[in-house]
């Protein structure tokens, strides 16, 4: 690896008003956690947690996975192991494979005709080939990047994944509890409790995007996977849900892709740095935001390309 | 020094631009007048012509009495004095027929229509959908009279030589005969008939839903079948409504295949003969109106004929108002109806 050159890099001015989103976060109460490390210049957002859940137990993990779309590699060779209780952010400029290798985990990726793979994802040591599609996205439930609420009340929203798991269609009076818990867990409960017949496509993005996370809350996943669920919210509801997935990392496991760097550094315990398909690090969040082992991760947190 | 010439765009005001748009407006606006003013007069002149048959019945027009066979031949038959038109008329019977052979064929198209679009949409292979589209829309623009020739020279003879039994024909023998003409070979071939364009427009509505919503329900471990049913067929509830309303108004204004296959009797089976109720001939009210089109000059026979179409008329603009009326609680959860 060391004799060979690296990619080329598409070095571009960085988007400095990208950098900014981060400026809510930055005023808001740090919890009393202070950076133990020094950070690169560019990343100045304090973390939102005060310290990474060591030792967490291995729930998924990828062996040598490449996704082909055609004849193209989209993700390249990748493992990664994910762990319970930590957040896992996948950063990386636009077209590295991030989405893709999220989407593989449930294996949603398969819904593109072309997509193909190789290599092994396993699910509690277990491949996830091995299990029934359904049950593997019911443990491993994922986040869209655009808020997608269903064109019903929110109370059926929460409820749909519950009613489709129910051998027969269980009462609202019966549901009503689980409902309640899932938007509570997912900080939305406060604010839709007084109309859950409320339709959920006229709550705002923020509220929309917490409705997504409570839907997928309520499947009871082991495994949540967040496909950039900030980058379409204004920076107050950015925060709520940072909060939100920070609190979340202790009852499941937490894999999010996100191209905003602030965002990693601010809620991720460990962070994969992928470039044109590769992984091409993979560390706590610390590490590879304080001292970076190789010099791609190093240009691309400081921001000399993105 | 006198003024230096006008360009050549400021000098033809017949293109420039406020001034045709003015010009515009005006055409366009007295061609939909136009329309409306036809549709209008059509409306009230069907009334005009139609209202001595109402007027004479009352109320009693729609209700069941007597034979409408012998009815319509004792109007057609009338004396040439005005003052001894006959008038008498019980229409239930082809009224009655043509809710049963509407309703039931749009049921049928509605179920198969939903399932075939699913199929096409989500199940089909591409290879099978890139005939099955186009094949579908072919369907939708064959002409009745076709569907009509097959049902009358294929199903009806098949129907009466081999499905109707002897004993289902004695035990009807004093009411009505069992040809094969029936409301089963109207049903089958309506529905035939209806189905594809309900499976064209369905099948665009089903497409048109957001991947988002699919995807998002797939993620939740919903299997392939029930996202589906219940995220892309529910929100695509209005289109399948629209969908259904046309089919219906197709089916009800359907004359000419009717008047062939469904046995022109004025008849109203009786769902108390068990099977044989599907087998008994029925005569709807737009195919009474084509079999009897030549009787119009008889005055009080046309007037009976319009007073037919009026009613047809009116369940028309009926269906219409239910199916924006079905749609309205839709609109809440944001469905765009």
């Amino acid at each position: 690896m060391e004799g060979m050159m690296p990619p080329p890099i598409r070095r571009i001015v960085v988007d400095e008003p990208a950098t900014v989103v981060a400026a809510p976060a930055a005023t808001s109460q740090t919890n009393g956690s202070t950076p133990s490390h020094s950070s690169p210049v560019s990343v100045t957002a304090p973390r939102r947690r005060a310290a990474s859940l060591a030792g967490g137990i291995e729930r998924m993990a990828t062996h040598d996975l490449s996704i082909l779309y055609g004849d193209k590699a989209a993700v390249k060779n990748v493992s990664l192991p994910v762990r319970q209780g930590e957040v896992l952010a996948l950063i990386g400029p636009s077209g590295c494979g991030k989405t893709t290798l999220l989407r593989s985990l449930n294996r949603l990726v398969e819904l593109t005709a072309t997509a193909s793979r190789q290599g092994r994802i396993t699910l509690d040591g277990q491949d996830i080939d091995a299990l029934e599609v359904t049950q593997l996205r019911r443990r491993v439930s994922m986040v869209f990047q655009q808020p997608n609420p269903f064109p019903m009340s929110v109370f059926d929203n929460v409820a749909y994944a519950l009613r489709e798991q129910a051998r027969k269609r269980p009462r609202k009076s019966e549901l009503g509890p689980a409902v309640a818990d899932a938007l509570q867990r997912a900080g939305l409960y406060d604010e839709v409790a007084a109309d859950l017949a409320h339709p959920a496509l006229r709550l705002s993005g923020g509220q929309q995007q917490r409705l997504c996370i409570a839907r997928s809350l309520a499947a009871g996943p082991e495994v949540l996977l967040l496909d950039e669920p900030c980058s379409a919210l204004d920076p107050g509801s950015t925060e709520i849900i940072e909060d939100l997935i920070v609190r979340l990392r202790e009852e499941v496991a937490v894999v999010i892709v996100t191209h905003n760097l602030q965002q990693a550094y601010r809620i991720a315990d460990h962070v994969g740095f992928m470039y044109l398909g590769e992984l091409v690090e993979y560390g706590p969040a610390e590490q590879i935001f304080g001292s970076p082992q190789e010099q791609r991760t190093q240009e691309y947190v400081s921001g000399a390309f993105g | 020094m006198s003024a230096p010439p006008l360009t050549k765009f400021a000098r033809s005001p017949r293109r420039s631009g406020e001034s045709q748009d003015r010009r515009t407006e005006l055409v366009l606006g007295v061609l939909a007048c136009g329309v409306l003013a036809l549709v209008a007069g059509m409306v009230i002149f069907v009334f005009a012509k139609a209202w001595p048959s109402f007027s004479h019945n009352g109320l009693k027009w729609f209700g069941p009495g007597g034979d409408v066979g012998a009815q319509l031949q004792a109007i057609f038959n009338s004396p040439a004095d005005p003052a001894n038109y006959v008038y008498l008329l019980r229409a239930w019977p082809l009224i009655y027929a043509t809710i049963l052979v509407t309703a039931s064929s749009v049921a049928l198209a509605l179920a198969f229509a939903v399932l075939s679009a699913i199929f096409i949409v989500e199940f089909a292979p591409n290879r099978l959908r890139r005939i099955l589209e186009p094949t579908v829309r072919l369907l939708a623009a064959v002409p009745s009279v076709i569907y009509g020739l097959i049902g009358v020279l294929v199903l009806v003879p098949l129907v009466g030589n081999h499905l109707i039994t002897r004993a289902q024909k004695e035990s009807v023998i004093f009411v009505v005969q069992l040809t094969g003409n029936s409301l089963l070979v109207a049903v089958i071939v309506l529905t035939i008939m209806i189905t594809p364009i309900m499976i064209a427009i369905i099948v665009d509505a089903l497409r048109s839903v957001p991947n988002g919503w699919k995807e998002g329900a797939a993620a939740l471990g919903v299997n392939r079948w029930r996202v589906m049913w219940t995220i892309v067929v529910r929100s695509a509830r209005p289109a399948i409504i629209a969908a259904a309303v046309l089919a219906t108004a197709r089916a009800l204004g359907e004359a000419i295949m009717l008047a062939m296959v469904a046995g022109s009797v004025a008849f109203s089976p009786n769902p108390l003969d068990g099977p044989t109720f599907f087998l008994e001939p029925i005569q709807p009210l737009a195919s009474t109106i084509v079999i009897n089109a030549e009787g119009l000059t008889v005055v009080p026979f046309g007037q009976t004929l319009y007073a037919f179409a009026a009613v047809l008329l009116v369940s028309a603009a009926g269906l219409s108002l239910c199916g924006y009326a079905a749609k309205q609680p839709l609109k809440r959860y944001g469905i765009r109806a």
